[in-house]
């Protein structure tokens, strides 16, 4: 019995040791990372794709906070992102004007689009100081929140020479990808499907510091 | 109906501003509205990832094409009429 239980704990050792599922960097335990930048580096991007129309739009409002103990991100990693609704931006006036209006996004209603993770169902060690994630979390937008599946990549960047030109302390680097479907969110509009696609592309890149 | 030397001369100019812009929306991409800025790609140096922002150019799109188009259909109409044969009517009214 008491052999069994050694090799036992001594498989779930290895495992721990051989199959990390954080960062191996200088950094140690709970680390905390802000996304505020007011140089407007953090970006939030949507694509839409129609037979006769594409669109594509832009953020530079991206703010949050996420926290996560750096040998162990799988299980830690917490933390929301979001971003004024008024921000997003098309490149045309006019159809930014409309964008935000009570008939698709309703920016005065509903003035906040946020992303709250919620777990990590898996993780990939890309290198010693880059995961690759698959995410759970609540995404909200025209007041409704749904549970959806995202994509990102995050790196983390000891503090250094070069990083310091960026932002003091250590660096947290996020790409994402998902995709949401307008009319899950209550959009509803005559010209969705022909000028705008019902399934939205949606992108982050953002960078963060723990020395906030 | 007869159209004189200034009414065909009006047609053709009012034809051609309408080609021209037909041709260079286009030439432009085709796009339904027009633009001022466009999103560019740019690679961040430190996480070897690329980003996007804004640049300033323009784009001449299908709603410029129509606007121009309307306003050369206007122009050229009312040049016709103007440079009618006047002489005609003149006969007709001393017959």
């Amino acid at each position: 019995m008491k052999s069994k239980i050694s090799i036992l704990f001594l498989i779930l050792f290895t495992s721990a040791v051989i199959y990390p599922q954080g960062f191996d960097v200088k950094a140690k335990g709970i680390q905390k990372f802000s996304f505020k930048d007011d140089k407007g580096r953090n970006q939030a991007t949507f694509h839409s794709v129609t037979p006769f129309d594409e669109v594509d739009g832009l953020t530079t409002k991206v703010n949050g906070i996420v926290s996560f103990n750096v040998s162990d991100v799988k299980n830690t990693l917490q933390g929301e992102i979001s971003f004024p609704t008024e921000s997003l931006q098309t490149g045309i006036t006019m159809r930014d004007r409309d964008m935000k209006a009570p008939k698709w996004l309703d920016a005065e209603r509903y003035p906040t689009i946020s992303f709250k993770i919620k777990k990590v169902t898996s993780i990939q060690n890309l290198a010693s100081n880059k995961l690759k994630v698959d995410l759970l979390g609540d995404f909200t937008l025209h007041g409704v929140t749904k549970e959806i599946p995202v994509e990102a990549t995050m790196t983390y960047l000891d503090e250094s020479p070069e990083t310091e030109a960026r932002e003091p302390g250590d660096l947290l680097g996020v790409t994402a990808n998902f995709n949401i479907t307008l009319s899950q969110y209550n959009i509803q509009n005559m010209i969705l499907g022909t000028r705008v696609s019902d399934n939205i592309s949606i992108g982050a890149n953002i960078v963060g510091t723990n020395k906030f | 109906m007869v159209i004189n030397r200034k009414q065909k001369i009006s047609l053709i100019i009012g034809l051609a501003v309408i080609i021209t812009a037909v041709i260079i929306w286009l030439i432009d991409g085709t796009y339904v509205f027009t633009q001022t800025k466009v999103l560019i790609e740019k690679k961040d140096p430190l996480f070897g990832t690329t980003y996007k922002e804004w640049e300033n150019k323009f784009i001449w799109g299908l709603d410029l094409t129509l606007v121009i188009s309307a306003i050369s259909i206007v122009s050229s109409s009312f040049f016709v009429y103007i440079f009618r044969n006047k002489r005609k009517s003149l006969d007709e009214i001393k017959n």
